[in-house]
């Protein structure tokens, strides 16, 4: 690897290990929340599809668990949740249910 | 009307909609600016993304249109099912809650040595990362006769506009017995799903308004995407109505005669009341003219970053794009300008860098109570995107079902034009 690689990666680090973890996890949470909002408002508006504000960290959490174990009631939310693993899982129940409040 | 400053919306919408991510790099430093030309789904969603969570970066969205009218749901326009302006959408949002600078002007030129991009009104915006998105273009003689003049006769109404009122214009002074002919593309192009659903909620119109009419598919293609679906719809809905010809059959459509409403084919001469004719498609003009899209026509990039394989500090998004498995949708625009934002306020901002989810759904009519639906996430494999999960309707689903997707397909219009658009 040639030096200035090594010194940037090194950089890198420096600077992620300076952000704490839970900062670390909101960024996490924002960025996996911008997905869902292609299909539920966040700003707890919308029709026909429900809303996830103000639903709480651990409802969208077992909502979340149950819709990856299965592909009934709904094919979509089967594939978004399977795409999740269960520490993405968590930060974006953390990161959405702290929008409603 | 007054405008407001960043910190003003922060404090206005509360923890509501999108939060700032920590970005150590840009700390007592200038603010970098990025330039996003193209203010459709791929665009207009990098450019709010990238204002709304790297507040350190200045965001210019450089776009003609006062408004964006969608192609998604123009089908249901051209059915009479919603009316045109329930299309539209502005950038007032855009420009006045997320503080992005909105120009109303066409790029003519991009010089990536200098890092600056020249508009059609003289003026020059220099960037320190550039975003592309201008969408498709229609290839040169991909069809003989289908010029411009071809177009006000005979719509392709595949950038929804002036187009898509002319087609649906055309539709209702047709006489109920005449001949409707789609031309169907070839593979690759914008919204596989499209010309079908567009002949499906044609052919819901034609039951109800001119019952007499049929519908003819001359195809570029010998199969298409969701076939068993449609095929089952349409000996549902419309028996007897639509008639699909694979190129197997007719050698394909080889020109267009204006003047008498024809489609040529090799063997034969389709006279139509009304035609809607969507010639193959490749990455939009600036694209090409600006060195981004390879001889497919369309623009190689990394499938993490979407910068271009060949303009470094250039990124692109939406359907100019070789997306590999990823459709030319808008919801994939939407997802692929969200994974590009995040890359980029990453790389400036030193914000930190998770693996992306993209994702596809479309909800696409076959009737106006009965839609179908998939749903595909993606991810960077062997440089490539790849499809890792899919979903897609089954064609013994109870109507009951198909009718909540219908439903459901409304609300996912509300939320993701909000999305895109504020
Ligand atoms: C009939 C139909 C139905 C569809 N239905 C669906 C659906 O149900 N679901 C779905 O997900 N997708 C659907 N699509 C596909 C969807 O419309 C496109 O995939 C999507 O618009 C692609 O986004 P984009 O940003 O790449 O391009 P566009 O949305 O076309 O945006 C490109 C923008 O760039 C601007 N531009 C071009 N050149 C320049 C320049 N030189 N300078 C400045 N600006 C420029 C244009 O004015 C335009 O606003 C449908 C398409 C059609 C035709
Ligand atoms: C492609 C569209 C789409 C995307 C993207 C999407 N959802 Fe959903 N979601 C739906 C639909 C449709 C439903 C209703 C499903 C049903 O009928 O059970 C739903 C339902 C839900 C519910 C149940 C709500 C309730 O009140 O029961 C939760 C929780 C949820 N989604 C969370 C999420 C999260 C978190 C994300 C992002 C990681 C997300 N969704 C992304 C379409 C989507």
């Amino acid at each position: 690897m040639r030096p200035v690689a090594r010194s940037a990666i090194a950089a890198g680090l420096v600077l992620l290990v300076s952000q704490s973890g839970a900062a670390e996890e909101a960024d996490q949470g924002a960025q996996l929340a911008s997905t869902c909002a292609s299909c539920h408002r966040l700003d707890g508006g919308g029709t026909i599809i429900p809303s996830i504000i103000g639903l709480g960290e651990e409802r969208l959490t077992n909502a979340l668990l149950a819709y990856r174990a299965s592909q009934s009631p709904n094919h979509i939310m089967h594939a978004i949740a399977l795409s999740l693993n269960d520490e993405e899982i968590a930060s974006v129940a953390r990161y959405v249910a702290a929008q409603g409040k | 009307m007054k405008s407001w400053t960043r910190r003003e919306f922060g404090r206005l919408t509360g923890a509501a909609l999108l939060t700032a991510l920590n970005q150590p790099k840009a700390r007592g430093q200038a603010k970098a600016r990025v330039v996003v030309i193209g203010g459709g789904i791929g665009g207009a969603t990098v450019a709010k993304y990238l204002a709304a969570t790297a507040t350190a970066i200045e965001v210019t969205l450089v776009e003609p249109r006062q408004s964006y009218a969608t192609c998604f749901f123009s089908n249901l326009y051209l059915a009479g099912l919603r009316p045109f302006e329930s299309l539209s959408h502005g950038y007032e949002a855009l420009a006045k809650q997320y503080g992005i600078t909105v120009i109303h002007e066409s790029a003519a030129a991009i010089h990536p040595a200098v890092k600056t991009v020249a508009l059609n009104n003289g003026s020059k915006l220099s960037y320190d990362r550039l975003v592309v998105a201008p969408g498709i273009a229609f290839r040169d003689r991909a069809l003989n006769g289908y010029d411009e003049a071809a177009m006000e006769i005979m719509p392709h109404a595949w950038n929804a506009g002036q187009q898509t009122r002319l087609l649906r214009q055309q539709l209702e002074s047709m006489e109920d017995g005449g001949l409707f002919v789609l031309v169907a593309p070839p593979n690759p192009f914008r919204c596989p799903p499209a010309p079908y659903e567009r002949a499906s909620l044609v052919a819901s119109y034609f039951q109800r308004r001119k019952p007499k009419a049929k519908i003819l598919i001359l195809d570029a293609k010998d199969s298409f995407n969701a076939q068993d679906l449609f095929q089952d719809a349409w000996n549902r809905h419309y028996p007897g109505m639509i008639e699909w010809l694979p190129a197997q059959f007719t050698g394909g459509v080889t020109a267009i005669d204006a003047k008498t409403r024809s489609v040529i084919t090799e063997g034969a001469t389709f006279k139509a009341a009304v035609a809607n004719v969507i010639p193959a498609q490749m990455a939009g003009r600036l694209a090409q003219q600006a060195g981004l899209a390879n001889q497919s026509g369309w623009c190689p990039v990394d499938p993490v970053t979407f910068e271009s394989a060949l303009q470094p500090g250039v990124h692109l998004v939406g359907d100019a794009i070789i997306g590999w498995d990823m459709p030319k949708s808008a919801f994939c625009a939407n997802s692929q300008a969200k994974a590009c934002a995040f890359a980029i306020a990453a790389d400036l901002t030193g914000s930190a860098r998770f693996p992306a989810h993209l994702f596809n759904t479309c909800y696409t009519y076959l009737a106006p109570d009965d839609a179908f639906s998939n749903a595909i996430s993606f991810k960077p494999v062997d440089g490539k995107l790849k499809s890792v999960i899919s979903f897609i309707s089954k064609v013994e689903e109870s109507s009951e079902v198909r009718r909540q997707a219908a439903r459901a397909a409304e609300g996912w219009y509300d939320a993701f034009t909000h999305d895109v658009f504020g």
